[in-house]
């Protein structure tokens, strides 16, 4: 990969109403996957890098919901750890109001990390089982110090159970105690207790039945109305993108291969891998279209094909699609799209 | 529904887990049919008693569950009674079963090839290598490429779909006649979900084989089902036709159901909202197990269990679907 131009241009600070509350500018994210050292001595193995995330730009607006959708190992996740600094991307930066990410670890970060917020996939799993729900919600209050004394923090736990809607007895419980959506309902009370204003949200429904999971978007909706939070929403599931979002950013390998308005996304999909995912969605309407499975399934990302990733699995893909790798170009109705095919017209 | 014989009949099958606290039922007083080709949808949400039904059919009750009462029959041959050796008979040469995860149903210490042929041998007449090229005929049939070299891999060296691939060739290894497929797209990428659904769908289709399919996803039951049976709390809440279970749902439970699926093309400013959660087994209420969550509830709902009363084309457990108790609700 040789060197990528990347914008140097310094963010604009403070950020007025209009400004973007998240600005990503290219970020990777390179693991090593290498054998151990002895394995590379001794059987001559190379060092195996795999990049999760190559190349990832975009912005989210105040109030507005994102969400990036794509298959296990499109990257994701991986973005949604680099939003909130639980890994530091190997290239590029995000900026949020006007700071950057970088300088979420030192003291000058502190203010901005109570800011910043995580729901995860598995209610069983981020939350301490050994502690009371009151601990849990109030750590983040204690850790940045936003109330003094026990009395008035169990005060706001209890606002914040019931704003989540759970009961303010619930304090004494411990996490056991709840059923998966109440667990998510209490991951959600936890995120909210710092008074975030940007909440990343990684497969926050996934683990829940249905009948659960709209109990928790409808309060993820209120919430967001109530409070104007931003919202990176990250999921595989293009019905409950569908449902939460404003924008869409379809992810293949690593990359964002389309970028749009939900409308303009879900009416006039651009890129041969969008329509290919919204093609296999279950038809619950039944009206008996007949589907076509795409064939082929994701390449190995330790391997990823030349030129367009996903131009072995493409209907359209031509010479230039094996060579030469598509850049994010934006349309005339503001969808971006990275597919040679698009941009010749022969889709 | 008065079709040719069904080829699985099911009961009033009652499951019970005896615990030190108690009997737990998890399955209390299912009845269904499944005709020769007909592929059932049974959806339920965690704990609905989707999957401890579908093992009960295939005799593989985790202990100390039981069947406590009712029966199963295959052909109208009883199958809940029979001793272990003769369920493994049935097993695989009647019954296959296809389950969600692909990686822990086939062993990581054999070669796919090895336990095709296994099974095959367990089952069919047939000698090593005409088990061998039937192996690669099933491998084929499923879609995987290069099969006659695929044969010879273990099972880590295949991607997820794939295995899921060998999972139904493995299922369809003796050509049995109903297969019990438990979540089989659920561990799956999008993508893949529909080249496995529309390969069960075709390979059924071919073979005359009935399917048994359990799932939370309505979505693939939409695809690919005949009938729905969907389930709540250890029972059958609805019963029927499934552009009519999912169009016209008629119990409260999966009206509810329905409108809490997000769908795309349908602009919805809030999902439908059923409150609260399924009981726990211990913990199942008097009456209709859902009438504490019942936007329709009224007082026979609290006292009387309701049985499952012809509603359009649908059975639905319901008091709204008979006409006097309803009229006194009125």
């Amino acid at each position: 990969m040789s060197a990528v131009e990347r914008p140097v241009q310094v963010v604009p600070k403070p950020p007025g109403k209009g400004a973007p509350l998240v600005v990503v500018e290219d970020i990777a994210k390179v693991f090593d996957v290498s054998p151990p050292w002895l394995n590379r001595v001794i059987e001559r193995k190379p060092r195996t890098l795999l990049r999760a995330v190559d190349g990832v730009s975009f912005e989210i607006a105040r109030g507005e919901t994102l969400a990036l959708v794509g298959e296990s190992g499109c990257g994701k996740s991986t973005v949604a750890r680099m939003m909130v600094g639980l890994y530091a991307p190997s290239r590029g930066r995000v900026v949020f109001d006007g700071t950057d990410l970088s300088a979420l670890g030192t003291a000058a970060g502190k203010p901005l990390r109570s800011k910043l917020q995580m729901i995860f996939q598995d209610p069983y799993a981020s939350l301490n089982p050994r502690w009371k729900v009151a601990d849990i919600i109030a750590e983040p209050i204690r850790v940045h110090r936003l109330i003094d004394g026990d009395a008035a923090i169990l005060a706001r736990v209890a606002e914040l159970l019931r704003h989540v809607g759970l009961a303010p007895a619930d304090a004494e419980k411990y996490p056991h105690q709840f059923s998966g959506g109440q667990r998510q309902r209490l991951s959600i009370a936890r995120a909210l207790a710092s008074q975030p204003t940007f909440l990343v949200c990684d497969e926050p429904t996934s683990a829940l039945d249905v009948s659960v999971q709209a109990q928790v978007l409808n309060l993820m909706r209120d919430i967001q109305r109530e409070d104007g939070l931003t919202y990176l929403f990250i999921s595989h599931n293009l019905a409950v993108v569908h449902h939460v979002s404003d924008r869409v950013g379809v992810m293949y390998l690593g990359r964002i291969v389309e970028l749009a308005d939900k409308t303009t996304l879900f009416a006039t999909p651009r890129h041969p891998y969008t329509r290919m995912l919204l093609d296999a969605i279950p038809d619950m309407q039944m009206t008996g279209k007949a589907r076509t499975p795409v064939a082929g399934e994701v390449p190995n990302p330790l391997n990823p094909p030349t030129g367009c990733t996903f131009h072995p699995r493409c209907p359209l893909a031509n010479e230039r699609c094996k060579a030469e790798r598509p850049l994010l170009r934006r349309l005339d109705d503001g969808a971006q799209v990275a597919c040679h095919a698009v941009e010749e017209g022969r889709g | 529904m008065n079709a040719p014989a069904p080829l699985l009949e099911v009961r009033h099958l009652r499951v019970e887990f005896p615990t030190r606290r108690g009997t737990l039922v998890a399955i209390d007083d299912v009845s269904f049919d499944i005709a020769p080709g007909e592929v059932l949808g049974v959806v339920g949400e965690s704990g609905a008693g989707k999957s401890i039904t579908g093992a009960a059919i295939i005799g593989l009750l985790e202990p100390p569950g039981r069947i406590a009462g009712g029966e199963i029959l295959l052909s109208g041959r009883r199958i809940d009674n029979l001793e272990p050796a003769q369920m493994r008979r049935v097993r695989g040469k009647e019954v296959g079963a296809i389950f969600q995860d692909p990686l822990t149903s086939l062993n990581p210490l054999y070669t796919v090839g090895r336990q095709l042929v296994e099974t095959i041998q367990t089952h069919l007449d047939l000698t090593a290598s005409q088990a061998r090229t039937r192996a690669v005929d099933l491998l084929k049939s499923t879609g995987i490429p290069a099969a006659e070299e695929r044969i010879d891999h273990y099972p880590h060296q295949f991607s997820g779909g794939m295995r899921q691939r060998v999972v139904i060739a493995l299922a369809l290894a003796a050509e049995p006649r109903l297969i019990v497929a438990d979540e089989p797209t659920t561990a799956l990428d999008v993508s893949i979900q529909a080249q496995i659904i529309a390969l069960i769908k075709r390979l059924c289709r071919e073979h005359g084989t009935s399917v048994m399919l359990v799932t939370h996803d309505m979505g693939v039951i939409a695809e690919t089902a005949d009938r729905v049976a969907v389930m709540y709390a250890g029972r059958i809440a609805e019963i029927g036709p499934v552009a009519d279970v999912i169009h016209k749902p008629k119990h409260p439970y999966t009206i509810g159901l329905m409108g809490s699926i997000p769908t795309v093309g349908q602009d919805r400013e809030r999902l439908a909202q059923i409150d609260g959660s399924m009981p726990r087994l211990n913990a199942i209420p008097k009456g209709c197990a859902f009438n504490p969550r019942c936007p329709k509830v009224f007082a026979t709902c609290r006292e009387r269990r309701p049985d499952l009363l012809a509603a359009g084309t649908s059975l639905a457990a319901c008091w709204l679907h008979d006409a006097s108790v309803a009229k006194e609700a009125a």
